[in-house]
């Protein structure tokens, strides 16, 4: 057997470095300002930023099997599933045309009824469409991660909506990646307004297990119903009015309070959206706020009585 | 060299193996995320396994920093708490390097054992952190993702260590 086969070399007796306790301490130290630093002061973008890039590559090497599956699945869809999702298609644009045709007209009627109420325009919003690369893995959170970032101009706070209504709103952009806080995450809020009774509220993310949001602060006697669709409202300003958000599900009204517990679905497919749209939030559209004219002490406005 | 009668004598571990056992140990954790299962509190983790397992076996070459820069890399990809994953790897990490006298003299099931305790201890850690910072209980599978970490363990005792086990003058008879 050659030397150097074997793992000969001597303990490290005198040269041992720092203790691991020390070490320990050092780096739990530095972990907790991290996260003070992340969670108080928002400091930890350009870490997050540096960082993801770098796994980038490890992501899109850990991507390639899924993709293979995925191609092998179309590859191996039959003909005639794919003539039947095409008749269906055909179908769905028929209506659609004919959808499309009666919108003109109401868009037209619409213009000329707000034109005739002085009412400002409707914003319209542009978006980037994007495809969903994974659900963040953190179990305390309802977060997805799309595969537009900083480079493909994707702002922070913009709406995030899928094909049934939204998603929820990007939370952080990285370079090329950004990441969704979905409506059912518990620091989430969303204005919304119940189509069918025009009663404006705020959904909550839900706190349990399912993927749900809280309608809270309504009175126990509202008016509302299950089945009721709740939409944007648009009051807050980031999302656009009317996409369809919820559905009320659950309605429970209880002596002891004075707000019902009132859950909803989200419309949304929080849970299996594969491609996402990112609208441009609507903050840059609006006009700027008035200034608020702070409270002067009453001493001074009285000119410097004491 | 000191070491338990009836064990191998193991060949020196290869720096660059056990980078790509990390490395390849962080993609099992995203292919799992990213196509298998999404958000599940009962996943277990590779990367903490495979750093733990390197702590206990190669305290000098894979010690609390590396555990730190590990844990920090981990938070980035799953968008956690910038700090939380960091900080759980450096207790498990330092818990590890403890323990890794003592450990190597027992039989791999009853190691096994004696990591269930760690991993427990980390996914406690986490719990209570993200508790402080106002995150809700994500449920009691929780509690199954150290216990599923402890059963890998022997599976990844014997992948980790074959390379070390190969004959040290390969011939025709034993090719590697």
């Amino acid at each position: 057997m050659p030397l150097g086969t074997l793992d000969r070399s001597p303990p490290a007796f005198f040269k041992q470095g720092p203790s691991a306790i020390s070490k320990l301490l050092f780096f739990s130290a530095l972990s907790v300002l991290l996260m003070v630093a992340d969670v108080r002061f928002g400091v930890t973008q350009p870490i997050r930023a540096v960082l993801s890039v770098g796994l980038y590559p490890v992501q899109w090497l850990a991507l390639r099997p899924q993709m293979l599956v995925e191609l092998g699945n179309d590859y191996m869809q039959a003909r005639d599933v794919a003539q039947a999702a095409e008749w269906q298609a055909r179908q769905q644009l028929l209506v659609q045309a004919q959808r499309s045709g009666k919108l003109e007209q109401l868009a037209l009627e619409n213009h000329q009824l707000r034109e005739l109420l002085g009412l400002r325009e409707r914003l319209e919003t542009t978006g980037v469409t994007a495809e969903v690369l994974y659900d963040a893995a953190d179990p305390y959170t309802r977060k997805l991660i799309i595969d537009k970032g900083l480079t493909h101009g994707i702002k922070p706070s913009s709406p995030v909506t899928d094909e049934h209504g939204i998603l929820g709103q990007v939370t952080r952009v990285l370079p090329l990646v950004s990441e969704v806080t979905l409506v059912t995450d518990r620091e989430h809020s969303i204005p919304v307004l119940n189509t069918r009774t025009g009663a404006r509220g705020v959904a909550f993310g839900e706190t349990g297990g399912a993927p749900l949001l809280e309608l809270r602060f309504m009175a126990t006697n509202a008016d509302i119903e299950v089945g009721d669709m709740l939409s944007t409202s648009g009051v807050d300003g980031v999302y656009p009015s009317g996409i369809p958000v919820a559905k009320v599900t659950k309605v429970e009204r209880r002596a002891e309070t004075v707000f019902a517990r009132i859950l909803c679905e989200p419309v949304g497919h929080v849970q299996g959206a594969r491609h996402v749209m990112v609208l441009e939030p609507l903050t840059d559209k609006l006009p700027p706020r008035p200034p608020i004219d702070k409270p002067q002490p009453y001493a001074q406005a009285k000119g410097g009585r004491r | 060299m000191i070491m338990p009668r009836g064990h191998q004598l193991l060949l020196p571990a290869k720096p660059w193996f056990i980078a790509l056992s990390l490395l390849v140990a962080l993609l099992i954790n995203m292919v799992v995320n990213m196509s298998l299962v999404g958000n599940a509190a009962w996943v277990p983790d590779f990367l903490a396994l495979v750093m733990v397992f390197w702590c206990i076996h190669q305290p000098r070459l894979v010690g609390i920093g590396m555990a730190f820069f590990l844990g920090v890399v981990s938070d980035v990809h799953q968008s956690a708490l910038l700090g939380q994953h960091a900080l759980t790897y450096t207790g498990l990490g330092f818990l590890a390097v403890m323990v890794h006298r003592r450990l190597l003299w027992f039989s791999v099931p009853s190691q096994a054992m004696q990591v269930l305790p760690l991993f427990l201890a980390a996914h406690c850690l986490a719990l209570t952190v993200r508790s402080l910072s106002g995150a809700v209980f994500p449920g009691w599978e929780l509690l199954l993702a150290p216990i599923v970490e402890a059963l890998l363990w022997p599976l990844v005792s014997v992948i980790l260590l074959a390379p070390q086990r190969r004959a040290p003058d390969p011939d025709d008879t034993r090719p590697l």
